[in-house]
């Protein structure tokens, strides 16, 4: 195992036992999705132009909202008895850092849409038909981009005293084109457009820009965000 | 050092030998910021702190290779077991893989490797703290209070775990309240008081009974 993935594995270990982040997102996710199934009108049918939007709409605010309890989580386990300075001094490259805490916020997010999507299209009687698959690979384009900004600015907020209020004030900006794209390509799955309708519109390609984007950023500015 | 209007540290100069050097001075005298500084944690706003006449940063992991560092909080995970702490950090630091156990046995701590290290008394937790800053068996050691909470005992497992790390070649700054302990071992001392070095010097004999500060004295 490599020192990113011991670190990884590290915060996954932890998580286990404290369950200190899963919990509130996923307490979180379903209470808001709960709340917003109640929220549709009961004639509203699935197929429905604005219905789909807002069906995915739903969805992906409480992914982004749920992310963000998580990803303010993120050096939370470093902070008490002080092993943030441990960590700072190890000597271990600081992009494997990076990559080390965004593959374990990355978990995060996936058990958070593992059971927040069944809980959906339950909810919100979802018909995906046989576009499933497609939703994945949407999900997997969003999640990347999603896990490199919050863990990136869970970083630079990671300093400061006031970090719950400045990680989604640093975060909510430059998330907004990655859920653009997850809402339409989103909406156009609930709209029974197949793969290759999706592919051939541009928001695969700004995700697919956006992951590529932040991912290099968060590995090159990790250094000098912790600095 | 300033933090804001606070100047914690002021005209700081000093060139750490080989050997232990003891850092003493009443609470507020900068003796943790300095620390901090030396680790490359804090940066200095003036001057510079050089290690084989290379600039001192945490940001380069060539130096953080050569570093212990336990400040005042154990700078554990709370949720692991001390072993998987020491093992972690082992692993990390790319040191040997017996090195952990052995540092158990030398602190003492066989006995509580599985327990969770936010569950240990504060005198356990620094003694772990004090083998997760050898257990990369550093170059330089920088030890923040390592005798706070302890009782003669386990001050007594500290200092041999400290000794048996002294070598040619490596140096340790440990600051404390508990001077005592540390001139019997230590091979210089500094004395800080309102951020500025009051006194410094090597002890000349470490045979004798010990006086400090024989060979310099910085008024």
């Amino acid at each position: 195992m490599t020192k990113t993935m011991w670190l990884a594995a590290k915060d996954l270990r932890i998580e286990m036992r404290a369950r200190d982040t899963l919990a509130p997102m996923l307490g979180f996710a379903a209470t808001v999705a709960l709340v917003l199934a109640f929220a549709l009108p009961e004639a509203s049918s699935a197929g429905d132009d604005v219905v789909s939007y807002v069906q995915a709409g739903f969805m992906w605010v409480t992914v982004l909202f749920a992310g963000l309890i998580g990803f303010g989580r993120t050096f939370e386990v470093e902070r008490a008895e002080g092993a943030l300075d441990s960590l700072l001094l190890v000597p271990v490259d600081r992009s494997a850092l990076f990559v080390s805490k965004a593959l374990s916020n990355l978990a995060f997010i996936v058990v958070l849409e593992t059971v927040l999507l069944p809980l959906s299209a339950l909810l919100f009687a979802y018909d995906l038909g046989g576009s499933w698959g497609a939703l994945v690979a949407v999900v997997a384009l969003v999640d990347v981009g999603f896990v490199a900004v919050g863990t990136l600015y869970a970083a630079l907020a990671a300093q400061t005293r006031s970090r719950e209020l400045l990680l989604p004030l640093l975060a909510l900006p430059a998330l907004i084109p990655v859920f653009i794209a997850a809402l339409e390509l989103t909406a156009d799955l609930l709209l029974g457009a197949g793969f290759d309708a999706l592919a051939a519109r541009g928001w695969f390609g700004i995700l697919v820009a956006f992951d590529v984007v932040f991912v290099t950023a968060g590995a090159v500015l990790f250094d000098a965000v912790l600095d | 050092m300033r933090f804001g209007r606070t100047v914690a540290l002021d005209g700081i100069e000093l060139t750490l030998e080989e050997g232990i050097t003891g850092l003493f001075g009443p609470n507020g005298s900068g003796k943790s910021t300095l620390l901090r500084a030396v680790a490359g944690l804090v940066r200095p706003s003036q001057g510079r702190i050089t290690f084989e006449g290379a600039p001192v940063a945490a940001a380069d992991e060539g130096w953080r290779r050569l570093v212990g560092y336990a400040g005042h909080e154990s700078g554990l995970y709370p949720n692991l077991t001390v072993s998987e702490n020491l093992e972690l950090f082992g692993r990390l630091y790319g040191s040997n893989p017996a090195r952990p156990a052995s540092l158990l046995s030398q602190l003492g701590l066989e006995g509580r490797s599985k327990t969770l290290a936010g569950e240990l008394s504060a005198g356990l937790k620094r003694r772990a703290a004090v083998a997760r800053a050898l257990v990369g068996e550093p170059r330089l050691l920088l030890l923040d209070e390592p005798y706070a909470n302890l009782d003669d005992d386990s001050a007594a497992l500290v200092t041999e775990a400290l000794v048996a790390w002294r070598e040619p070649g490596r140096s340790a700054l440990i600051a404390t309240h508990g001077a005592r302990k540390l001139k019997a071992f230590a091979d210089a001392g500094v004395i800080l008081r309102r951020g500025r070095i009051v006194t410094q010097g090597r002890y000349r004999d470490s045979s004798q009974q010990r006086r400090p500060f024989h060979e310099t004295a910085t008024p």
